[in-house]
């Protein structure tokens, strides 16, 4: 009998019990579990390697991965408003230019490498560039340095980066197959966020007041559907899911129930999401890489020293201490949800070819699992590093 | 003698508010988004590493906050000036347990009348008395949130210790 193109209870149970092992583990090590989700569904999943191969991608696995991707972008948007955005202050436009002009042109060097000049070289060159908001906003607090001054400009590039890629989700599914095509894709994109942003301002009291009012359990009910519905739409209208989950997101930043919405809706964001990176791992085929796996290792590389790079230069410009700067540079080199979910989004865009999709999605596995750890390891040591490479003048040294 | 406090927002992480203190230490304090708070301590300004970090739960950080504040109940260490606004004074004052004035009401007691500090609540087990009444009557152990003018406050305490009290005490329970 062939694998059933179905999800036990059972298998179900397994999965989750892997899923908390190794995250448990990595969480031991002081890593994010987003690359042990990874690599758990590349462990049971069918391809390479074989022998834990448990469980097979199904309607089943997609439906919940894609119920992931609406969380966690849902999430990203109830963190942000316009309001937000312009408090978090005078870091957020310069230290975010710099980091997006050095690391989106080592993202298109990438993508263009991989794939010629394509619409999957812009998706790549997008997943090259935005660093993973999770993974560094847990390593800040995990090494004590949230009340660092530099830790603001991180976080203010770090948001910079969610409204770059924001733009870039809106499209990822439906564009390419031609220039014009694509740019009708994009053309909708921002036609939606911006009708979204509009409704929001006028919907915003009514909806307050209504879910003000609302028992919990039915409050509940209210914002998954509003939330849901809001990514069915967008999907309906050839966007993708996520931007719709976005959306959903901004609308309900504004209003006064955010803080129980979050409270509320994290447990499941938190196991959505980690199916979602489960069932991504499950589609890495690192035999699809076939000759770009040397492309890889060259974008962890490029990327790694691009980060280390922009986000020294943001600092320095920025007005903080070199050593301070070294840390800006070391905690933007992991990269995690945003990579995946780009990759994610366009493996189902039929109008990039299925050859270069395979590769998208196996590219992004391996890259955040290799930047993920980098990364952590990097930003933990940032400050030995500093102080190796940027030495407090002594008196001796001055003689 | 106001404290330069500087807030930042911390996208994704909640809120941040630090200031120096006058011996050239470091203070921040982090506000999650989910209620919890941590505290960070720096001996020196330009330290690279905190000394101490401290994880709140919200109820901690209230208690801590609180105890900082001096707003905190504190009888059985201290029972001095607690809050002050120019002339006018909160305190609270424990009552001796040998005061004259257990067993009366504060009626009989007279602190108004004779010394001009008002009796607003008493703190005692295993219920404290908040809007205290003329009828309420004083007992062993009890603690007087009183309200009066920083100079009435000798006399009150001589009064309270020693008395004299019109009518017969109550037997204290």
């Amino acid at each position: 009998v062939v694998a059933a193109e179905t999800l036990t209870l059972a298998d179900l149970a397994v999965t989750i019990a892997v899923l908390a092992a190794l995250g448990l583990a990595a969480g031991r090590f002081g890593l994010s579990a987003i690359p042990a989700y990874l690599l758990a569904g590349l462990l049971l999943g069918p391809n390479e390697p074989r022998e834990l191969s448990l469980i097979e991608p199904s309607e089943v696995t997609a439906f919940l991965a894609e119920l992931g991707v609406v969380f966690l972008l849902f999430f990203l948007g109830l963190e942000f408003s316009l309001d937000r955005l312009l408090r978090s202050g005078r870091h957020l436009g310069l230290g975010g230019s710099i980091d997006l002009a050095v690391n989106a042109a080592v993202g298109i060097a990438v993508g263009v490498a991989a794939f010629g000049i394509s619409f999957a070289a812009v998706i790549l060159a997008a997943a090259v560039y935005v660093s993973s908001s999770a993974v560094t906003v847990k390593g800040l607090i995990d090494f004590r340095r949230l009340a660092d001054d530099e830790t603001d400009l991180v976080l203010a590039i770090l948001v910079f980066e969610d409204v770059v890629v924001a733009g870039v989700l809106g499209f990822a599914a439906a564009g390419g197959g031609g220039v014009s095509p694509t740019l009708v894709a994009v053309a909708k994109a921002l036609a939606f966020i911006t009708a979204s942003l509009a409704v929001s301002r006028y919907l915003s009291r009514p909806l307050d007041r209504l879910l003000d009012r609302l028992p919990s359990e039915f409050f509940l009910l209210f914002v998954f559907a509003l939330v849901v519905g809001l990514a069915a739409t967008a999907k309906a209208l050839g966007l993708s899911e996520a931007i719709g989950a976005l959306m959903a997101g901004i609308v309900l930043a504004e209003t006064s129930v955010r803080a129980e919405i979050e409270e509320r809706f994290l447990s499941f964001r938190d196991l959505f999401a980690a199916l979602f990176f489960f069932t991504f791992g499950l589609s890495i085929d690192v035999e699809a890489l076939g000759e770009i796996g040397w492309l890889v290792a060259l974008a962890v590389v490029l990327s790694a020293a691009g980060k280390l790079g922009g986000g020294y230069g943001a600092g320095i410009v920025g007005g903080f201490t070199r050593r301070q700067s070294v840390n800006v540079g070391a905690a933007l080199v992991a990269h995690g949800e945003f990579t995946i979910i780009l990759a994610d989004l366009a493996s189902k865009n039929t109008e990039i070819p299925v050859g270069d999709r395979a590769d998208l999605v196996a590219f992004a596995g391996l890259y955040v699992l290799a930047t993920a750890t980098i990364g952590v390891v990097l930003m933990k040591e940032s400050k030995r590093i500093g102080r190796r490479v940027f030495p407090v003048p002594t008196l001796v040294q001055k003689e | 003698m106001t404290v330069e406090l500087r807030q930042t927002r911390l996208p994704g992480v909640g809120t941040k508010f630090a200031f120096i203190t006058a011996h050239g230490s470091r203070v921040a304090v982090i506000h999650h988004v989910d209620g919890t708070q941590e505290l960070y301590v720096f001996g020196r300004v330009d330290d690279d590493e905190p000394r101490a970090v401290l994880l709140l739960d919200d109820d901690e950080a209230r208690q801590l906050g609180a105890v900082l504040g001096g707003a905190y109940e504190r009888p059985k260490i201290v029972d001095e000036l607690e809050m002050a606004f120019g002339e006018l004074a909160i305190e609270w004052v424990e009552v001796p347990d040998d005061s004259p004035a257990i067993g009366r009401t504060l009626a009989e007691c007279g602190f108004r009348a004779r010394t001009g500090v008002t009796i607003i609540a008493i703190l005692r087990d295993p219920e404290p008395v908040t809007g205290a009444q003329p009828t309420d009557v004083v007992q062993r152990g009890d603690v007087l949130v009183t309200v009066g003018k920083l100079g009435q406050y000798k006399e009150f305490r001589r009064l309270l210790r020693e008395g004299p009290f019109d009518g017969a005490a109550r037997s204290a329970e």
